[in-house]
C-alpha cells in the first residue's frame, strides 16, 4: 500500500449538525433543516451519512439542490430504530454527518435537453436537490415535466414549490395521487405510469429521470419503451440500498457489479440494465 | 419514573438470573436506571404493572399458564429470558415421552403404578406438555442461551431504556468460532450443531474445548435436512441424531420430529 | 535488498529479537489440526515444516472484528464529540504463504481505493511483512498455481525459501533491509538463482487446477448466472459464513453502535459480515435482494472471479488458498463449483 495516498483521516468520524428547523411534511415525514460546521458542497442526487448518536448511522438523501452555506436539508420518514428516534429530535439538538456521498447528477448533462422527472412516493426528496438547481436555471433547458405520485392526497410532499415551479413557462407538472381517500384533490388521480402514453417526447433531446419505490421502475420503463425508445443512456434512476459505510468498503449495498454508495444511487440504466439485482 | 423491571421463574434452574448477578460491574449502573420490583433472586416484593418483564423458565401446568396470562397482561414489555423460556430446553425432551415413562425412569416402576391411579401423586409432573413462552403468551424479545449471554441482556436493557430496538443478529455459531479463531469441531471428528443454530454467545462452549449442542435454538434458515444429512454422513446413528437433537430442540418446530 | 543464507536456528532467532520490539505474527499450531497467525511468545518454538493456511488469514489482522470506528462523548454542552481510536501498534506478519500475501495485496488495493479506509491504511504502513515461499502444495484443497497467487511476491519486505542448504533470505524492501539489519545472516549473491532452482522441483501441476483460464472467467461466469449448480451446492449450504470469514479476500462489515447505560458515551465498531448470512443483503421492506442460498453462493462466487477482478483490475480475487473448502462442513468448494459451472456453460477443457 502506498504510503503517500491520500488518506483522510476522519473518514469515519461525523460532523456534528445542528438542528435549525423542522416541519412535519405528512404524517410520517418530517423536513430537518442542518446547520453544518463546514459547506458539504454536494452535487445532485447524493446522500448523506446521518449519525444519531449511540443509536447508529442510515444513509439519507439530500432535498436541497447545491449551495455555498453550511446548510443541509432532508426530508426523513419514520420507518425504523434510528429515524423514529430522528422524529423525536427537536430544534438545537444535534446531528452527526458524514458525506456527501454517491455519485450524483452532473447537472450540465441536462442543458439544453427537454427533461422528464417520474417521482413516486418519497422519490421527490432526492430529486428535489437537481430539480431546484434546473428551476432555479430553467431558461438552460428544454422543456422540463415533472409526473409526481403519491398514495393520497395527504401523502404529498413540496407541493407549494410544485405550484411555484409550475409558473415558468417551460414547466409542466402532473401530479397524481393513487386516491383521492375522502380529501380535497386538484390534481389528478392514477399511477404516475398513466400520463407517460400521451406525453410528446422528442427521443434524442429528451432526458429521463426516475426516482420511487422499487416497483415503480419496472412499469415506467416499459411505457417509455412502448412509446418513446428513449434510449437508456439517457435514462437515469435513483436506487435505494442499506448501506452502511457510504465509501464502497462494506460490501453491503452491492447490485452486481456496481456499489450503489459510490456507483450510484443515481445510475444511467444503460449502465445497470443488464444487472439482475438492478431494479429486482 | 423509574422503569419498573420484574422477574419471574418457571420450570428452570434460575441460573439466568444468577448469570445476571454475575454482571457485577454493570449490576450497580443497572439498578440507578430501574426499579426493581420482583425478583426472587434477590428480593421479594409485589407490584401491580411492569413496563420489563423478564420470564425465566418453560411453561408446564395450568396454574403456569394462567399466572402467565397475568403477568403478561401487567407487563408493557415481556421478555423470555434463557433456554427455556425461549424454546423448553432439556425439559422439552419429556414431550417425546409419555409422562408414565419419566415416573418410571426417575422414580421406579412402583411409582409409576401409584401415579397412573392417584392423580394428586405427584403433582409437579402432571404437565400436558413442556411450553416455550411464547407458545402461550405474545414475547417482544427473547435472550436465547443456557444460560443467557449477560452481554446480550445489557444490550436488551440499554436499548428499551434509550427507546431503541436492539439488535439480536441472526447468525450461526460458526461465525464466532472464526472470529475467536477456534478449531472446528468438526475437524476433530465430532459433530457441532454450530452451522445451524442461533450464535451470539461467542461460541463460548466450543472456545473451552467443547461443542455446541444448539441451546440458543435453530436459526430462522437452519439447514436441518443438510445437518441431519452430515451427521449421518459421519457414521453417527440415527438413535444418536434424535438424542442430540432432542437435547435442547425438542420444541424447535423445524428439528424435523413430530411433537407429542 | 540483499540475499543471505542463514539456518533455521539463526532466523528463528533473528524473528525473536524482532518480537522482543513489537507483536509478531507467525502460524502455530492450535487444536489438534490447525493453524492460527499468534503472537511469537519469547519461547515458542517456530515451525518452518509445511504448516496449513491457519483458520482465518493474516489479512485479517490488518482488519481486525470489532474495531472501533470511534467513540462518542457528550459533554457539557449536550454536543457529541466523535474521537477516533488510538492509532494501533507496529507489527510483523511473519511466515506469510504467496497466497495470503496476494490476498493482502488485494485488500490493499480495494481499502486504498477513493476515499482510502484510515485505519487499515494506518496498520499497513505499520506492519511488516515476512513472507515463506511454497515450494509443495500444502494439501489436497489448495490451487494458488491456478489462480496465478502461488509466486506472489508483492507486498513482501522480506521473502524466506527453504532450501536444502538453510534457509534463503531476501530483502524486497527498504523495510525489509532495515529489519534485517539486525540479523547476522551470511551474504549469498545467487540468492536469486537458488530460489529459482528450488521452484523449478516444485510438482507439475501444482495442486489442483481451473477448468478455465482465470482470465476466461468472468465472461464464463456472465453466460451462466442462472446456472443450477449455485443452487444444487446451495442446497447443503448453512449460510453459517464461514467462507467468507476464513477468505483472504473478503473485507465485508457491519457496523454497530453500542451506548452506555447512562447514554453519555458511546462506541461505533465494525465487525466482519458475511455475504453468505441471508440478513446480509436485506433491506427495509422488508425486502431482501439475496433472499435464495443460491443467490448469496453466485455473489460469493462471482465477486471473486469476476466483478471484483474486473472493478479493480487484479485478477483473481480468490487466491487459491483453499480455506473457504476445506473449512466448509457441508463440504462446498469454490473450485469445484467453478469448475462444475465450466463444464455447464461449455468454457471446460
Amino acid at each position: 500500500m502506498s504510503k503517500d495516498a491520500f488518506v483522510d483521516a476522519g473518514l469515519y468520524l461525523p460532523q456534528t449538525g445542528r438542528i435549525v428547523a423542522i416541519e412535519q411534511c405528512t404524517v410520517n415525514e418530517k423536513f430537518f433543516r442542518l446547520e453544518l460546521t463546514r459547506p458539504l458542497q454536494h452535487r445532485p442526487g447524493q446522500f448523506v451519512m446521518v449519525t444519531v448518536p449511540g443509536m447508529g448511522e442510515c444513509a439519507i438523501s439530500i432535498t436541497c439542490g447545491p449551495r455555498e452555506d453550511n446548510i443541509l436539508e432532508m426530508v426523513i420518514r419514520r420507518v425504523g430504530n434510528i429515524t423514529a428516534v430522528l422524529h423525536g429530535l427537536e430544534v438545537g439538538d444535534t446531528l452527526g454527518i458524514r458525506g456527501p456521498y454517491g455519485a450524483g447528477f452532473d447537472l450540465e448533462e441536462f442543458y439544453q435537453r427537454d427533461v422528464l422527472i417520474v417521482a413516486g412516493g418519497l422519490g421527490l426528496v432526492p430529486l428535489r436537490s437537481l430539480l431546484l438547481p434546473m428551476i432555479a436555471a430553467h431558461q438552460r433547458f428544454g422543456a422540463i415535466t415533472i409526473i409526481t405520485g403519491a398514495r393520497s392526497p395527504a401523502e404529498t410532499l413540496f407541493r407549494h414549490e410544485l405550484a411555484d415551479w409550475r409558473e415558468k413557462e417551460n414547466v409542466r407538472i402532473i401530479e397524481l395521487v393513487d386516491s383521492t381517500d375522502h380529501y380535497q384533490w386538484d390534481g389528478e388521480v392514477g399511477m404516475v405510469t398513466a400520463p407517460i402514453g400521451s406525453l410528446v417526447l422528442d427521443k434524442n433531446r429528451t432526458m429521463v429521470v426516475l426516482c420511487g419505490p422499487p416497483v415503480m421502475y419496472k412499469f415506467v420503463l416499459l411505457e417509455l419503451e412502448a412509446h418513446h425508445q428513449i434510449p437508456a443512456t439517457q435514462i437515469f434512476v435513483d436506487l435505494e440500498r442499506r448501506m452502511r459505510c457510504g465509501v464502497g468498503k462494506c460490501g453491503h449495498c452491492q447490485i452486481n457489479q456496481a456499489y450503489c454508495c459510490q456507483d450510484g444511487p443515481v445510475f444511467r440504466y444503460s449502465d445497470i440494465q443488464n444487472y439482475p439485482e438492478g431494479l429486482a | 419514573m423509574k422503569p419498573k423491571v420484574a422477574f419471574f421463574d418457571f420450570a428452570s434452574c434460575e441460573g439466568c438470573q444468577l448469570a445476571l448477578l454475575n454482571c457485577e460491574d454493570d449490576l450497580l449502573a443497572i439498578l440507578a436506571q430501574v426499579e426493581l420490583v420482583e425478583f426472587r433472586e434477590a428480593i421479594s416484593e409485589q407490584a401491580g404493572r411492569y413496563d420489563i418483564a423478564f420470564i425465566e423458565g418453560s411453561i408446564h401446568r395450568e396454574q403456569d399458564i394462567e399466572r402467565l396470562y397475568d403477568i403478561r397482561s401487567r407487563s408493557k414489555v415481556l421478555v423470555a429470558l434463557g433456554a427455556c423460556a425461549c424454546n423448553g430446553n432439556v425439559q422439552a425432551r419429556s414431550n417425546f415421552v409419555a409422562p408414565a415413562e419419566n415416573y418410571k425412569a426417575v422414580y421406579g416402576e412402583e411409582d409409576r403404578n401409584r401415579v397412573q391411579v392417584d392423580g394428586e401423586y405427584w403433582p409437579l409432573w402432571t404437565h400436558t406438555r413442556v411450553r416455550a413462552v411464547h407458545e402461550v403468551v405474545k414475547v417482544d424479545y427473547q435472550l436465547r442461551g443456557c444460560p443467557m449471554q449477560p452481554t446480550e441482556f445489557l444490550h436488551l436493557l440499554k436499548s428499551l431504556l434509550t427507546g431503541r430496538e436492539p439488535s439480536f443478529p441472526a447468525n450461526a455459531v460458526c461465525v464466532e468460532c472464526k472470529k475467536n479463531e477456534n478449531e472446528c469441531v468438526y475437524d476433530r471428528g465430532l459433530a457441532c450443531f454450530g452451522p445451524i443454530a442461533f450464535g451470539g454467545c461467542d461460541a463460548i462452549c466450543i472456545n473451552s474445548g467443547h461443542l455446541c449442542d444448539g441451546c440458543r435454538g435453530l436459526l430462522p434458515y437452519a439447514n436441518v435436512k443438510a445437518h441431519r444429512q452430515l451427521l449421518k454422513e459421519m457414521g453417527i446413528d440415527i438413535t444418536s441424531v434424535q438424542n442430540r437433537y432432542r437435547l435442547h430442540l425438542s420444541n424447535e418446530p423445524d428439528a424435523g420430529e413430530v411433537r407429542r | 535488498m540483499g540475499s543471505y543464507l542463514a539456518t533455521e536456528e539463526q532466523v528463528s532467532t533473528w524473528l525473536h529479537l524482532l518480537a522482543k520490539e513489537r507483536d509478531l505474527f507467525w502460524p502455530r499450531s492450535v487444536g489438534q489440526f490447525n493453524y492460527s497467525f499468534l503472537p511469537l511468545g519469547e519461547r515458542d518454538e517456530i515451525c518452518f515444516d509445511r504448516y496449513l493456511p491457519t483458520i482465518v488469514p493474516p489479512g485479517r489482522r490488518l482488519l481486525p472484528d470489532d474495531e472501533t470506528l470511534f467513540t462518542s462523548q457528550q459533554g457539557d454542552d449536550r454536543l457529541s464529540h466523535y474521537l477516533p481510536p488510538q492509532p494501533s501498534a507496529p507489527m510483523v506478519l511473519a511466515g506469510v504463504r504467496p497466497c495470503d500475501l496476494k490476498g493482502i495485496t488485494q485488500l490493499d488495493t480495494v481499502m486504498a481505493a477513493a476515499p482510502a479506509d484510515p485505519y487499515y491504511h494506518q496498520r499497513r504502513v505499520n506492519t511488516v511483512i515476512i513472507a515463506m515461499n511454497c515450494l509443495a502444495p500444502c494439501d489436497s484443497r489448495c490451487f494458488c498455481s491456478a489462480v496465478g497467487a502461488l509466486g506472489a511476491q508483492d507486498g513482501a519486505d522480506v521473502f524466506l525459501t527453504l532450501l536444502a542448504e538453510g534457509v534463503l533470505v531476501e530483502s524486497l524492501s527498504a523495510r525489509g533491509d532495515e529489519i534485517l539489519v539486525k540479523a547476522s545472516f551470511s551474504l549469498c549473491e545467487d540468492g536469486k538463482e537458488r530460489r529459482l532452482v528450488a521452484e523449478g522441483t516444485r510438482p507439475l501441476p501444482f495442486g489442483r487446477e481451473l477448468a478455465v483460464v482465470p482470465e476466461a472467467l468472468p465472461e464464463m461466469l456472465r453466460k451462466g448466472y442462472e446456472s443450477p449448480v449455485y443452487h444444487r451446492y446451495g442446497e447443503r449450504c448453512y449460510s453459517c459464513g464461514t467462507c467468507n470469514l476464513v477468505c483472504p479476500t473478503c473485507y465485508c462489515f457491519e457496523v454497530r453502535d453500542e451506548m452506555s447505560l447512562d447514554g453519555f458515551s458511546g462506541r461505533r465498531s465494525r465487525t466482519w459480515d458475511s455475504c453468505m448470512i441471508p440478513a446480509f443483503a436485506e433491506v427495509a421492506g422488508p425486502h431482501n435482494f439475496r433472499a435464495e442460498v443460491g443467490e448469496r453462493q453466485r455473489h460469493r462466487l462471482k465477486r471473486k472471479f469476476e466483478y471484483l477482478p474486473e472493478r479493480f483490475g487484479l485478477g483473481s480475487f480468490c487466491v487459491g488458498c483453499g480455506r473457504c473448502g476445506r473449512q466448509c462442513t457441508a463440504n462446498i468448494d469454490i473450485l469445484n463449483m467453478v469448475n462444475d459451472i465450466a463444464v455447464e456453460v461449455g468454457g471446460g477443457s
